[in-house]
Formats: structure tokens, sequence, C-alpha cells
């Protein structure tokens, strides 16, 4: 394992050098230097191994503890190396403007040490290729990872089977006069790599809401990627609690019904080569051609091979009896049920081949992420506005939750004040509320109280919460980082969403002009500011520095260092546990005097490790997934 | 790429020499001093343990793939075999990876895919559960155990040794499955070969 992170850190130290300019050489005489000062103590290890410091979860108007220094090696100084992102082979510095679909560095790295910690370095090795490389062949994987072609192919068949990478076929580009050749080509699924450090909250979500036998299951279902209805019930089986096979399908349709297990998508979807559009084609769909940027082949792939939203939470293709069915499931007595279940299997939907196939589940994602985005919310307004808000806002999402089509919905689906109403008075702390305070929660939370009162309908706008919860993350890095004029300063910045001067900075803030400079300069350097140069030919030539926060590539930037950090924390947690490997493998009788001293050390450094590593995974999908 | 003054003692980076730079050991993991207090509640013991149990299942699993080629490398061979030693490769030995995967073409891509003869070879008893089988000798122990003096004792030895047989079968059948005759067709592979790289001929007609 050492050899592993010495190579990661290696890696890191050698992008650092190669590519930092010569204003960054005085750097490595500085001392590291990392700021953390926090109510909420735990943040300040996941702070001191990385240089990000954390934003406390409690209020800011809190008093904040005094700044403390602290010196640290230099291999976990915060990197001032320069990001770039990989499109196919090829290195686009940062500063390009990066498409949604690239992966950042250190993200790609997070990825893959995931991946090799789960299933093997083999297993990372491919999912590294094809996360900095792009979509590939079978045998561009081959050449690029150097492994045996066994290797790769047992591989694929356990990224797959994990929902890490997704396979389709198109139709190659062939000179004149040949056939068209069909080839099939791999894209690794970032996302849901990723995703793999949530588990344990989704695992969560399920126990709180659906109960114990349910998330049996759904542990199931994370542990294997792809499971048939058989297989869990043949799982099921050989757990020491096991239930009979009607439980075991009440509890997975009470997964389909919730949303939370979807049909996997088509292992290799064919896409048809895009056919050119007709002019008159062309003017007709010109609105909509404005709203959507031309799709990338990846984004093709995912959207041709996940199933039809109609059958996607069905259990069976025949509808008719499929409701009728789970009504009735209590009155069938077992012996029929599993002649049904036998019957599931032949129902289930025809291969290419003319015979039947079954069908495979896997976790939808999609419908985690959206809940974690919903409580992310509703505890941002909580904090910032009030409980009332929060316990209005839960409502409103709650109901309007099972109509939102796409994963960032900007707006909230419209509902009347009485639904509203009803909801709330249902949650716990809503019984007290009344029409009016339910009124004045909504202006709160930014909706217009309709004069007319007729028809008294209400949409939240989520998007606008997200990006107020980023931008109170990114400032109190800035804090943190460079301190409180540095933190004036980069609000009004942020602000005004425009070029500012320097001048009427300083002026604006109350800052000296001198340090005004020196902290833009600051800022600016570490790639949080935009600046441009304007000289104007007057009387005298004059030069002017305009200054701007350009959000878009800042957020890039961030998220970056939000990887880096979650890979620290995973590596530091890993190297923890490997250290004190002895000890965990002796029974807990013989744990005394020194050795207990070690093991409750161990313990405690791994829950604060842990927990700080889960506060940085909700940051992490406030600037990715929300 | 010249890295004067760069502080850092790795590699062969002894020599003396004035530098500009203080050099320091290069540790990469210092300790850690002031780790402060966590305040932490049930809720996040509980996510720790689920995502080490979940660790420890993958690494367990025959999803955290070693390399089909080192198979027979992994079974190290002691140099004086124990009886002992025989439970000891039961116990560790990995379930294949077809017995969770469907390989067959309607579930993964054709190039990936795998005939179906191996399927029909009898998934016999595919062990979701590591545990399920120690449990189960565990559970008949203690039974006969408990039931020693009396009749019963013989058909708990009886199930005990169905138990086992049905293990050593399984067991045989696996050990017959990862090295027997059988096997040699399938992990021969062709495209070793320089002269036949023959995978982009799949759907044409190959004259």
């Amino acid at each position: 394992m050492g050899d592993f992170c010495r190579e990661y850190t290696q890696i890191s130290l050698k992008a650092s050098e190669a590519s930092t300019p010569i204003r960054h050489k005085t750097q490595g005489r500085e001392a590291a230097v990392v700021y953390f000062s926090y109510s909420s103590a735990h943040k300040r290890s996941a702070s001191k191994l990385l240089g990000y410091p954390l934003r406390s979860a409690t209020k800011p108007k809190e008093e904040k503890p005094p700044l403390v220094h602290s010196s640290y090696s230099s291999a976990h100084k915060a990197r001032r190396e320069e990001l770039w992102f990989t499109v196919g082979a090829q290195h686009i510095p940062f500063g390009a403007s990066p498409q949604p679909a690239m992966v950042s560095q250190y993200g790609i790295k997070l990825a893959a040490y995931l991946i090799s910690s789960s299933y093997g370095d083999f297993c990372s090795k491919v999912c590294e290729c094809l996360l900095s490389r792009g979509t590939l062949t079978l045998a561009q994987i081959i050449r690029f990872t150097e492994l045996s072609r066994e290797n790769v192919i047992n591989c694929l068949r356990v990224l797959i089977h994990q929902n890490c990478v997704q396979a389709f076929s198109i139709q190659q580009e062939v000179a004149f006069g040949e056939a068209p050749k069909i080839v099939t080509q791999y894209m690794a699924l970032f996302d849901n790599t990723i995703h793999k450090m949530r588990f344990p909250k989704f695992m969560q979500i399920v126990l709180e809401e659906l109960g114990k036998d349910c998330l049996g299951i759904f542990e199931g279902l994370l542990q294997h990627g792809r499971l048939s209805l058989n297989q869990i019930i043949d799982r099921n089986m050989q757990t020491p609690d096991n239930s009979d096979v009607h439980a075991v399908r009440e509890s997975f349709s009470r997964l389909l019904n919730a949303r939370f297990v979807e049909r996997c998508p088509a292992p290799e979807p064919f896409l048809a080569p895009p056919e050119e559009e007709t002019p008159a084609k062309k003017r007709g769909t010109k609105s909509a051609k404005i709203a959507e940027a031309p799709k990338t082949i990846e984004q093709r792939a995912l959207a041709t091979a996940s199933p039809m939203e109609s059958i996607r939470f069905l259990m069976e293709i025949d509808t008719l009896r499929g409701t009728s069915e789970e009504k009735g499931m209590e009155s069938h007595d077992i012996a029929t049920l599993e002649e049904k279940w036998k019957q599931d299997f032949s129902d289930a939907e025809l291969s290419s081949s003319g015979k039947k196939k079954e069908i495979l589940w896997r976790v939808n994602f999609e419908e985690f992420v959206r809940r974690l985005r919903h409580k992310a919310c509703i505890e941002y307004v909580r904090i910032r506005l009030s409980d009332q808000a929060g316990i209005v806002l839960s409502a409103i999402l709650e109901l309007t939750r099972s109509s939102e089509t796409r994963l960032k919905t900007d707006k909230s689906a419209s509902m009347s004040i009485n639904d509203i109403y009803d909801e709330v008075i249902k949650k716990d702390g809503g019984l007290g509320m009344d029409l009016e305070r339910v009124r004045a929660s909504l202006v709160q939370l930014g909706c217009q109280i309709p004069t007319t009162g007729i028809d008294e309908t209400y949409s939240i706008d989520l998007k606008n919460i997200i990006e107020l919860a980023q931008n109170e993350e990114v400032e109190s890095v800035v804090l943190k980082r460079y301190g409180r004029e540095a933190y004036r300063i980069f609000r009004l910045l942020s602000k005004s969403g425009r070029l500012l001067e320097t001048d009427k900075i300083s002026d604006t803030t109350f800052v000296e002009k001198k340090d005004t400079l020196k902290i833009l300069y600051k800022l600016w350097k570490d790639g949080y500011l935009h600046m441009e140069k304007v000289s104007v030919n007057g009387p005298k030539q004059t030069l002017f520095l305009l200054w701007e926060v350009d959000k878009e590539s800042l957020w890039v930037r961030v998220l970056d260092e939000m990887y880096h950090a979650a890979l620290n924390l995973r590596l530091r947690i890993t190297y923890e546990q490997d250290q004190e490997k002895e000890i965990l493998q002796l029974p807990t009788e013989k744990l005394v005097g020194e050795l207990e001293k070690r093991y409750k050390r161990l313990r405690k450094v791994r829950i604060i490790l842990e927990s700080s590593l889960m506060n940085l995974d909700d940051a992490l999908m406030l600037f990715h997934d929300f | 790429m010249a890295f004067r003054g760069r502080g850092r003692g790795r590699g062969g980076f002894g020599g003396g020499g004035f530098r500009a730079a203080k050099q320091e050991p290069f540790e990469l993991y210092p300790e850690l001093e002031d780790l402060g207090t966590a305040e932490y509640s049930n809720r996040n013991l509980q996510l720790i343990k689920w995502y080490s149990n979940l660790q420890k299942y993958w690494n367990s699993s025959p999803y955290y793939y070693e390399g089909g080629s080192e198979r027979t490398r992994n079974v190290q061979k002691p140099d004086v075999e124990r009886l002992s030693d025989k439970d000891l490769q039961v116990a560790n030995s990995k379930p294949p990876l077809w017995h969770f995967i469907k390989l067959d073409i309607d579930h993964i891509p054709a190039e990936l895919a795998r005939g179906e003869k191996k399927e029909k070879r009898g998934i016999k008893r595919v062990r979701w559960n590591q545990e399920s089988d120690l449990h189960k000798l565990d559970l008949f122990e203690k039974l006969e155990q408990k039931h020693q003096g009396e009749e019963g004792k013989e058909n708990k030895e009886n199930e005990d040794q169905e138990e086992d047989d049905e293990k050593n079968e399984e067991e045989a059948e696996e050990e017959f499955s990862d090295e027997g005759d059988y096997e040699q067709n399938e992990y021969f592979d062709d495209d070793e070969d320089d002269y036949n790289m023959g995978d982009d001929n799949d759907d044409e007609p190959f004259f």
C-alpha cells in the first residue's frame, strides 16, 4: 500500500514540478501553512491533510476561535499545479472552456483509487485508462493498459457488472467501398464510480424509509452491482435471517415503488449514425436546438441504453397481471407464488436470440442523488432562513418528488397552497402552522404571493438555493485561507458579477489600497480571480487592473481540490489501518495496556477521518451532482 | 527538468552541495499532531461500519480481480503440506466470476460474453454468503455436542458426513473445474499469438 500511495504522491509532485511556472518556485521554500478554525472541530483533520478548509455546518454568525498555524510537510500542502483535463488523448490546459463530460485530474485519481481498493489493481488500471483517454475499444484498452487480453476482458466484465462502465456499438467510418464495420466501445461512468463512496448514505436512506428487510436486499444490490430477482431470492436464502419468497418479493417491490431500484441499461445498444437534418426540420426545431447543446456520443449512448421510463420500474412486462399480482399478493399462498415466480422467469423479455432472458436490476443512483439534493436544500434553508421555512420546503419537495423528471431540476413543480398546507401539518413541528405562517415561509423562500388569490400555486427555485449554498462554501474557503479582508473583497466581486477596478474595490470594501492589491494578486495567482489589464491613453498613460470572479472555472478548480482532499483522506485512513493491522486481528479480550491504547487511538483517528470524509462528500455532491 | 531548489530527499538526492532551500526529509504520512476532538453521532458510526463491511465483502469476493493467469500461482503449496491446510484452502478460495456475473450475450457485450457450456456444468450452489458454510458447520458441531449420548448422534453424524461430502464434492468439483482438462481450451488464448490477431472480422465473412 505504501508504494501505491507513494506512486500517487509522486505523480502529483511531478505534476507540480513539471507545470509550475517560474513565479511558483518561491513556494518551495515556504513552510506550508494551514489555517483551521472551526466550531465543529472534526473538520480540522481534513483541512490539515490538505490545506482545504471545510465549512462548518453551524451558522457562520458564531464566533470563530482564533486562527492557528501549523507547519506541515510539503507532501500535503495545497498543490499549486495547473489543472488539466483530458479529452481523448489530448491534454487541454486549464483555461480552455471545460465541457460537462470531462473529469478533472484528481477526480480521475480518486475514481481509480476507489476502484483499486474495491476491485483490485487490474480493474483500476482499466478504469483509469478509460477515464483519462475517453471512450475506447477493447483493442485500444489492451494496448494502452498493457495487460493481457484475458485480464482486460475480465476486468471489463466486473466493471460493467458493477455499473462503472457502459458499452455501446457504433458504426465505424470506413474507406469508400468497404462494408461498414461495427465496433464496440466502452465508456467509463465517472459519477457511478464516485458514488461508491456514498453507498452507506444510500443505505441509510433505505433503512429510514423502508426498514431492515429492504435494506438486506439493497445491500446485496450494492455488493453485486446487478442482480436478477431469482438471484436476490437465492441470496436471501443464505443469509442468517432468511425470509420466505413471498416476503422477499414484497420487499423488492417496495424498493421498486420507491424507485430505489431500476432496470439495468441495455448491455450494448447500437447507435445509429446521426443523419443530416433537412432545412425544414431545422427551422421547426430551432427553439429546441437553442436549448440543447449537441449531444456527445457518450450522452447518446447513455440515452439509448437506459430503459424506457414506462418499464424502468416495472417488475413484470405483463402489466395487467402485474397490477393485480401486486395488489393481490397477500391472498395468494406460497405454492401459487412459487409457480408464478417460475413464470416470472419465462415472462421476462425476449432476448435477441428469441429465448427468454432474465431482467437484471440495479440501484437507481439518480433517485438517491435527488433525495440528497433535497436534503441539502432543506438543511440550507433551515439554517439560513428558519425552521419553518425548512418544514415548508420539505413538504413541497416530498409532494413534487415523483414528478421530477431530470435530476437537476431548476424549479420544483407548482403546488397549490392547500396541498402544501396539508403536507406541512403532517410533518414534525408543522402542526402548529397555519396558512398565514405557511405563506410567510413561502415568501421567505422567494415566492411571490399572487394577488388574485384564485389559483394560488407556488414553486420553489431550487437552483437558486443550490447556487447560494455553493457561493457560501467557496466564500468560507477564501475566508479560511486568505483572511477576512480577502473574504470581503471576494464577496464583493462574486456578488457584482462583473469586472471591477482596484481602486473601486478598495473603496467599497474599506481595505487599504496596497493591501487590496496584495490580496488581489494572491487570489489571482491561485486561480480564484480573473484579471484584465486596460491601458487608457489620456494625458498620461495609466494602467488599470480589472478583476472579476469567473464562477465556472473557479467551481471546477474547487471541485478538483475537493477530490484531492477526499483522496488524501482515504489514503490516510487506509494507511492508519494498515499500521495497526496486527492489533485489529486480535480479539478484543487481549487488548490491554499498550495495545489497548493503540486500539483506542486508531478508533478515534478513524472516526474523525471518516466523519470528515463524509462531510467533505456532502460538499462534493454540492458542486458536482446537485 | 532541473530540480534545483526543491527540498525533497527523494531518490538519490543524497549528495551535499549548498542548496537554496532547506532539505526536508520526505515523509509520505507525517504524524498528525493535533487531531482535535470529533463530535460524531451514532449515525456516523453506522455509516463507517457499513462502508467497511462493503469493502471487506468486495475484497473477499471474486470481483476483486487478481488476474486469471495467476490463479495457479495463488495456490501456494507450503513446504510441508498438512491436513489442516486443506480446510484453509477451501475457506480462502473464491468462487469464480461466472457464479455471479451472467456471461451470456443478453447481459454483456458480445465480445465479452462467453458461451453457455460453462454455466450448464452446474452452479451447484452459489455462495452468496462466504460465512454460510462455516455457519452450517458450526451449527452441526453444536448439535452434535448436544446429542452426544443419544441415538440422534448417528443421524447427526450422517448429516455431518453428508455436509462434508457435499463440501468435498463441491471442492472436488471446483478443483476439477479449476484445473481439469476441459478448461484448457477455454483459456487457451489465441490472441496472444502475434500472427493471428483476428478480432475485427466479427461481422464480415472470413475468406
